[in-house]
């Protein structure tokens, strides 16, 4: 039945991001640009790629943070154009993928707002997937109260926000903290609302986003060891999904250290080989710890590029329009990547992208 | 001589003489202690110029690091400078200034004063914080190398003054002061040789008249002893002229 | 000249956006009564905020070093090649895309002529 009327609404769309998909770069094309020398050459290269002439009237010396800004700004537009064509529900699915930006938009002027800055010059900072008309009406705001009120009224963020924080907290609470709940409360509703959409959308979304959410779980115990975050705090700001959800996440909370995170991860067979060659490096002590992170941080960015690719297996789904969204940070990520090691001179660090097909 | 080259302006007497000869012998004392303590100054100076050119060539290594783990931040967490620029609030790394002796200067140099902070712990929660925690270490340790530079730096800076202070006064004390001097004591002796001569000279004269108005006596006194027919006695009236002679300079001559 | 130093413990900072992060990262950014120890300077910055940033810092009392990119330090080389004050001590230092070029540091500069003489 799905598959039947899948195509009167989205199949022009499927088409479309399969296209984008296919314009991802390949490991040839990796290859042929970790051998530039400079920045230059590396336009060169891309040009030959989908990327086009997308560097062509910016001048030179080419800064990595230009190559970035610009590759967004393609995705963007890639992104403007399957938003305007969708109808309901793939319009609200993809309105829900730029929640994610949003939040860290709003974070941005909260922050700003917080310390009493013009925010109005935030608004060039903020990631262009996240913005919302109503953007520059927060920026009206002069307090931090004010702020609430607006984002509750202007942005689709409000049941969020609604949900966890009361305008007093957005003063007291650290800005990693609200960060962190707010989206902790958007990863749970997408996941609802993925379950409405019905199989296939389901099944392929919920993995994902259940990684997504155990990612974070991981994240958060690792990086609060040693700050000054309570374990009840922490426990607030794991999502309440995901494969580690519930008592993997319970013990996460109380873990406190590296190897703690390690034996709730191996009851969850495909996080075990996260941490493979952790079990020596918790008797070598801290330092080996933050190397080791570093590297699972890696394995993360792996595994969430392996289940998008997956996502492109099934037809008549959703989940392709985000694992493409996905997938292309993952690219304009390796590009910055590549650029800075070229520009920082740093060959040796080149081949730490994660090549995506 | 003594008119050539500036000497001080003096009564050329004993007492200045040995006066300028005791400032000169300190000028020299004071000229070769400069002169040590400028070559002291000199080879630490070399020394510091020597590691202020390799910490900076390190420095430039060192930050290229700094900056390329900023990179690794930006891939795994994405744009925080702008929190991180709002969130900063109290110094946690900051430098204490202590301070090192060489030859009578004061070097400080600087030394890291580290207090652990929280500012920044949570910065990364969700996503990339062990990437942030390195890179916060990283760029602690760009700084201790900056910090040890600026101290170097500081060192150089205050030596390069002192250093030029010192070569000022010992070529001031080397070609001003000493030759004045020298020109001074040359001066003094010349005229005390002049006024010698001319009191030698005088004396002669003295003498000489003394001898005539002796003579003239003598003379005398012979015509009158051969007008009354005796026989003069030679001896005695030499005598007296030669004490005549001791007593005239008594009165004529301080010395 | 000995109490002239025994107060200053702060690094101040110009420089650019990544330069600026990754030092107050580590944890020299101080801010008191809306005085900031650093300045972000980018291509839109105009050259009188830095060079009033530069006096700024230079004549605080409280600020032992002050750091300031090496591009940056080319903008308003006059007034850093005229600076010879040994407090704050002035250190050029490398950016991200602007690696160290030793020719151009005044510092380095007077040392290189002091070793060729």
């Amino acid at each position: 039945m799905e598959a039947l009327f899948f195509n009167v609404d989205t199949g022009f769309l499927e088409a479309i991001v399969r296209g984008y998909k296919a314009g991802i770069l390949t490991q040839s094309q990796y290859a042929n640009l970790t051998q530039c020398e400079t920045l230059e050459d590396f336009r060169t290269q891309l040009s030959a790629t989908d990327y086009g002439n997308f560097l062509a009237n910016e001048p030179t010396p080419l800064s990595t943070v230009t190559i970035a800004d610009k590759a967004t700004q393609i995705l963007v537009d890639q992104f403007n154009y399957l938003r305007s064509n969708a109808v309901e529900p793939l319009s609200k699915f993809l309105d829900y993928i730029t929640y994610a930006y949003m939040i860290d938009n709003v974070v941005l002027l909260i922050t700003g707002t917080l310390h009493e800055r013009d925010t109005h010059e935030l608004l060039d900072r903020c990631h262009p997937l996240g913005v919302f008309d109503t953007m520059p009406a927060l920026c009206v705001a002069t307090n931090v109260e004010e702020l609430y009120q607006s984002v509750l009224v202007e942005t689709p963020l409000a049941p969020y926000f609604r949900g966890c924080l009361s305008a007093s907290d957005l003063d007291d609470l650290n800005i990693e903290i609200i960060r962190n709940t707010v989206y902790k409360a958007y990863l749970e509703d997408f996941y609802q609302f993925c379950a409405t959409l019905g199989s296939p959308t389901t099944d392929v979304m919920q993995r994902i986003l259940a990684f997504e959410a155990d990612r974070r779980t991981v994240n958060i115990t690792i990086n609060s060891f040693g700050t000054d975050l309570t374990k009840e705090d922490r426990a607030k700001l794991f999502p309440a999904i995901g494969r580690l959800f519930p008592e993997g996440n319970n013990a996460l909370a109380k873990a406190d250290d590296i190897d703690q995170v390690r034996i709730v991860c191996e009851n969850v067979g495909e996080y075990r080989a996260f941490f493979d060659g952790s079990s020596n490096s918790g008797a070598n002590g801290h330092g080996d710890d933050a190397g080791f992170a570093t590297q699972l941080e890696d394995r993360f960015f792996h595994t969430e590029v392996h289940l998008n690719k997956l996502a492109f297996l099934q037809q008549f789904q959703y989940g392709v329009f985000y694992s493409y969204m996905k997938l292309k940070e993952q690219e304009i990520r390796n590009l910055t990547w590549i650029a800075e090691c070229i520009a920082q001179d740093a060959k040796d660090r080149i081949q730490d992208f994660i090549p995506i097909f | 001589m003594s008119g050539t080259g500036a000497r001080e302006n003096i009564f050329a007497t004993r007492m200045a003489l040995t006066n300028t000869k005791l400032r000169l012998k300190g000028a020299q004392t004071g000229h070769s202690l400069l002169a040590k303590k400028r070559d002291a100054l000199t080879t630490r100076f070399r020394a510091i110029l020597r590691k202020v050119d390799e910490a900076k060539r390190k420095m430039g290594r060192v930050m290229q690091l700094a900056s390329f783990s900023m990179a690794e931040v930006t891939y795994a967490t994405g744009d925080i400078s702008y929190l991180v620029q709002e969130q900063a609030k109290q110094a946690t790394f900051r430098v204490k200034t202590k301070q090192e002796n060489v030859s009578g200067v004061v070097l400080p140099t600087f030394e890291v004063d580290r207090v652990p902070g929280s500012d920044f712990n949570l910065t990364g929660l969700g996503r990339g914080g062990q990437q942030v925690l390195k890179a916060k270490e990283v760029y602690a340790k760009a700084i201790e190398t900056l910090v040890e530079l600026a101290s170097l730096q500081t060192a150089f800076t205050i030596l390069d003054e002192v250093i030029r202070a010192t070569n000022r006064r010992v070529n001031a004390i080397e070609h001003v002061v000493m030759p004045r001097l020298e020109n001074t004591i040359k001066y003094i002796i010349s005229e005390l040789d002049e006024m010698d001569r001319e009191e030698f000279f005088r004396l002669k004269k003295v003498q000489g008249k003394k001898k005539r108005d002796n003579a003239a006596a003598e003379a005398q006194r012979l015509a009158d002893a051969a007008e009354r027919g005796e026989e003069p006695q030679e001896d005695e009236p030499e005598a007296e002229a030669t004490e005549d002679l001791l007593s005239s300079k008594d009165n004529d001559v301080i010395f | 000249m000995t109490t002239s130093f025994k107060n200053r413990n702060l690094l101040a900072v110009i420089g650019d956006e990544d330069s600026i992060t990754g030092l107050l990262l580590a944890g020299i950014g101080h801010i008191n009564e809306h005085q900031k120890n650093f300045l972000v300077v980018d291509s839109k910055t105009q050259v009188s905020t830095i060079e009033a940033a530069f006096q700024e810092f230079t004549e605080r009392k409280d600020i032992a070093i002050l750091l300031i990119n090496q591009h940056i330090a080319e903008k308003i080389r006059p007034t850093v090649d005229k600076y010879s004050q040994a407090f704050p001590s002035l250190l050029e230092i490398p950016s991200k895309d602007h690696p160290y070029d030793p020719s151009k540091d005044s510092i380095l500069k007077r040392v290189q002529k002091l070793f060729g003489e």
